[in-house]
């Protein structure tokens, strides 16, 4: 006869947060174990980072080589914004000493979702050194008071 | 020496030489300093690194393969450097194992090249280089070439087990770490670490070049970067931000 179980809510939560940790590590294994690169689109991918502070969203996009005056950044959704750059030069695979593949690169180009709620609209936009900044300003749509 | 760890040497090993790590880190601060002194000082593979507890990855050079953790070396020093993480369940046995050879080889000292992450990194006029060390005379020698000492705080990483294994040994250790990005490869501060070293070693080697190339080795460098920042994920690397709480 099955047992009925009570399981706790700190139980729950554990699981989720397991499943969700599990998830996370699957999503980061599927990014990870693909190239770089597209060599139809003839564009790389660069390396990016997000950090999410009380009010703001500050994303950080690596892009060596760049044109500063090429920099596209759109906003394609609430959460998603598109990137896309000219490289000062096209980049071979040769370049690097790689001859197994052909193709040349001339744009850096990636997509990333913002993980909070923000201004898409208020978005600023700074590149020093070829890292280029982007800030959103949070939107804080509900708060819960504290009784 | 580890029996999981074999070092095979392909040349003579000098005897009394300065050992220097360059491993991937924060910035891929120690691989970019370690692969520029290569080129510079025209450093010859003398021994690799093989084991079954690497992942199952060669390094195809010119048409043939080599072994992603190599010991680059000339009369006075041995540079040991890896191309790809050393994932975190294997680092201890390697290290080991390369710090017991040293020792073997006679190392006179040990110096590993690495990083120390900053925010607004774009925005640093300077990059200070930072030290630690593994017994207080050698703390005193780098502080009294003006390099500031890593006072308190968590290090994580190949160059916090050097250091720990060298002190337990009585080996003479530094580990230099240059401000730099966390996540983005930063040749910039791969020549301050190199800058320091020269003044720790008197190892000198012209940076110009490395900063030329910055922006190609950054784009060249992405892929280790992106594995680099999984494996310090798994080593739990953000706690060096930590502050910790010592118990004296």
């Amino acid at each position: 006869m099955p047992t009925k179980r009570n399981r706790s809510i700190m139980d729950i939560l554990d699981n989720y947060f397991e499943e969700l940790e599990e998830e996370f590590k699957k999503w980061r294994e599927t990014l990870m174990e693909r190239p770089s690169w597209n060599q139809k689109a003839c564009t790389m991918e660069p390396l990016r980072y997000i950090r999410v502070t009380p009010t703001e969203v500050i994303v950080t996009v690596d892009l060596p080589l760049t044109k500063e005056r090429s920099i596209q950044v759109k906003p394609v959704d609430k959460s998603t914004i598109e990137i896309l750059a000219t490289m000062k030069r096209k980049i071979r695979f040769t370049d690097f000493g790689i001859t197994h593949h052909k193709g040349e690169f001339q744009k850096l180009h990636c997509h990333l979702r913002v993980p909070v709620p923000v201004y898409m609209e208020k978005m600023g936009l700074r590149f020093k050194k070829g890292i280029l900044e982007i800030r959103l300003p949070r939107r804080h749509e509900h708060t819960i008071p504290i009784e | 020496m580890s029996e999981a760890i074999k070092i095979i040497e392909r040349k003579e090993i000098p005897s009394g030489a300065i050992m220097l790590f360059g491993f991937p880190d924060v910035g891929l601060v120690g691989v970019i300093a370690a692969a520029h002194l290569v080129e510079e000082l025209n450093l010859a593979e003398v021994a690799y690194v093989d084991s079954k507890l690497l992942q199952p990855l060669i390094v195809l050079h010119e048409g043939l393969p080599h072994s992603s953790i190599r010991i680059f070396g000339n009369h006075n020093l041995l540079l040991a450097i890896s191309e790809t993480p050393i994932s975190a369940d294997a680092i201890y046995q390697v290290m080991d194992a390369l710090i017991d050879w040293g020792k073997s080889k006679k190392a006179k000292m040990m110096i590993s090249l690495s990083g120390i992450p900053i925010e607004d990194r774009q925005d640093a006029k300077e990059l200070k280089v930072f030290a630690a060390a593994s017994n207080p005379e050698m703390l005193k020698k780098v502080q009294d070439k003006g390099i500031e000492a890593l006072m308190e705080g968590y290090m994580v990483g190949p160059q916090a087990i050097m250091l720990l294994r060298c002190a337990q040994i009585g080996l003479p250790a530094i580990t230099l770490l240059a401000q730099c990005f966390l996540n983005y490869p930063d040749p910039e501060a791969a020549a301050e670490v190199l800058k320091g070293l020269a003044t720790v070693t008197g190892v000198k080697v012209d940076t110009a070049k490395l900063l030329e190339k910055g922006e190609e080795i950054r784009l060249k460098a992405r892929d280790v970067m992106k594995r680099t920042q999984q494996e310090m994920s798994n080593m739990k690397k953000g706690q060096e931000y930590d502050i910790p709480v010592y118990v004296s």
